[in-house]
């Protein structure tokens, strides 16, 4: 089921590959957007780089359902499988391994570039790995939603669901930078990922149900 | 408790400065309460004789 | 109903002066857009458990209403930030949290228009009412760890209240007299929405 879903997301190159062009375009943009010396461009580099996760998550998950939902195979899948929400599982964790991974990656690269601090960088890895998947399950949420209405309304609707992420990356970013223990951030996220990671998928499944009655 | 604290209308306008704020406000609550009530009461007005109608 | 309007026999505030005055609104409108929400989680939980539909009717009934009452919070907040912070807005703990709140309000207004099956807006709407009741302490959570302008709750349940008896029984006075006039909205609403979603039924003609 896993690698079914893999080679289906990977022969559609735009939705993969596309989150991870805008990632890369932001994360350029910005040095070009502020005239900074270089140790001055850290300032706001950080938070650039959560809402670029945020929006290129968004990007991904645009047409996560559409497809399967205009030729029908959506509403097969549901009939034949008893367990529809583990297929949204696995689904998730695809797009996630092939978009949210290698943004993770880039994050990392990026701010090891812009901060030329290895230790910071490596923290920021985690970090980026998690708020991607978090970003991911709630973005699903609301695309199977608002499905066949267009990505951006189910997009504003989980917005605020992801605002408090955010905070949590901001705070998290303070506490690696002064260096007090930035872990317990990462153990809060990671709970919370838990939590979602379980529930989104059964919610996500109902409201599909609801969309093909 | 029940003393009136201001000594004019004016000065119960004015709030020492304060009631540009505060009748603002009060102005702002009262015009999307009746807007609102007013709203809903002409929408069920206008349900009411769309189905009088065929009658 | 009209209590609110003449709780304005209070003396002055030592340190805010008469600004404080907004208080009697800017309490009662927070605490209501919180309510009002806790109210469409429970008809959501009703509705997708015991398929109630005037449940259903409920949650679009309480959303614009709900919309309303935190737009007012957080305007006269602001307009009562003016004269005290000497600042408009601010990024912090309440504030932001009572944003988020709007634009969740918006957000399932916007979903259930956009639908023009309302059984299926209807749940999908539950779904979405649910999930974002789980959501609402997380935020708050988050969001209290910015250190903060805003004072924190001056009455709670457990603790003495902090502010003044005369200053008190107005609001507590101002609180019930807001949470009427709202149940009456809500009332007058969700008739709107019942005779909107019934208006073939036959009652409905017997009724009009």
């Amino acid at each position: 089921m896993f690698e079914l879903e893999f080679l289906k997301l990977r022969k559609k190159t735009r939705s993969w590959l596309g989150p991870i062009l805008v990632f890369w375009l932001i994360m350029l943009a910005y040095p070009l957007t502020v005239e900074f010396l270089q140790d001055k461009l850290e300032i706001g580099f950080f938070s650039v780089l959560w809402i670029a996760i945020l929006i290129s998550m968004m990007l991904a998950t645009e047409d996560i359902f559409s497809e399967d939902y205009n030729d029908g195979s959506l509403e097969q899948t549901l009939i034949k499988n008893p367990s529809f929400s583990f297929i949204i599982v696995t689904k998730i964790f695809t797009y996630w391994l092939l978009i949210g991974l290698p943004i993770s990656i880039l994050s990392f690269v990026f701010s090891l570039g812009t901060s030329e601090d290895l230790s910071l960088s490596l923290s920021i890895f985690p970090l980026a790995i998690i708020s991607s998947y978090i970003f991911l399950n709630l973005f699903v949420l609301g695309n199977a939603l608002s499905l066949n209405k267009g990505s951006v309304l189910g997009a504003l609707v989980t917005m605020p669901l992801a605002l408090p992420v955010l905070i949590v990356l901001g705070k998290g970013l303070i506490a690696i930078q002064l260096d007090i223990n930035y872990q317990s951030f990462i153990f809060l996220l990671l709970g919370s990922l838990s939590i979602i990671i379980v529930t989104i998928p059964i919610v996500v499944s109902y409201v599909i149900k609801a969309h093909l009655e | 408790m029940f003393n009136f604290a201001f000594n004019s209308l004016y000065e119960a306008l004015y709030m020492n400065g304060h009631g540009l704020y505060v009748w603002s406000v009060v102005i702002l609550v009262f015009i999307s309460l009746l807007g609102f009530f007013i709203g809903y009461t002409v929408k069920i007005k206008k349900i009411k004789d769309k189905l009088n109608e065929p009658n | 109903m009209s209590i609110i309007w003449g709780l304005f026999f209070t003396p002055e505030d030592f340190v805010q002066g008469n600004s404080y005055r907004i208080i009697y609104l800017h309490v009662p409108a927070s605490f209501l857009s919180q309510t009002l929400y806790l109210a469409m989680a429970i008809s959501s939980v009703t509705y997708l458990i015991w398929r109630v539909k005037l449940a259903a009717y409920l949650i679009i009934a309480i959303a614009p209403i709900g919309a309303m009452t935190t737009f007012i919070a957080l305007i006269s907040g602001s307009i009562w930030g003016i004269p005290t912070w000497g600042t408009w807005w601010q990024w912090d703990a309440r504030i932001t949290s009572t944003l988020i709140l709007f634009i969740m309000y918006l957000g399932l207004i916007s979903l259930h228009n956009s639908f023009s099956n309302h059984e299926k807006a209807d749940k999908l709407l539950s779904w979405l009412v649910i999930v974002g009741a789980a959501n609402i302490p997380i935020i708050k959570k988050s969001v209290d760890w910015w250190s903060t302008l805003h004072q924190s709750a001056s009455i709670t349940l457990t603790d003495k209240p902090s502010i003044d008896p005369v200053m008190l029984y107005p609001l507590i006075g101002s609180i019930i007299g807001f949470f009427g006039l709202m149940i009456c909205l809500v009332l007058l609403s969700s008739k709107y929405q019942i005779l909107h979603r019934e208006k073939n039924k036959s009652w409905v003609r017997d009724y009009v």
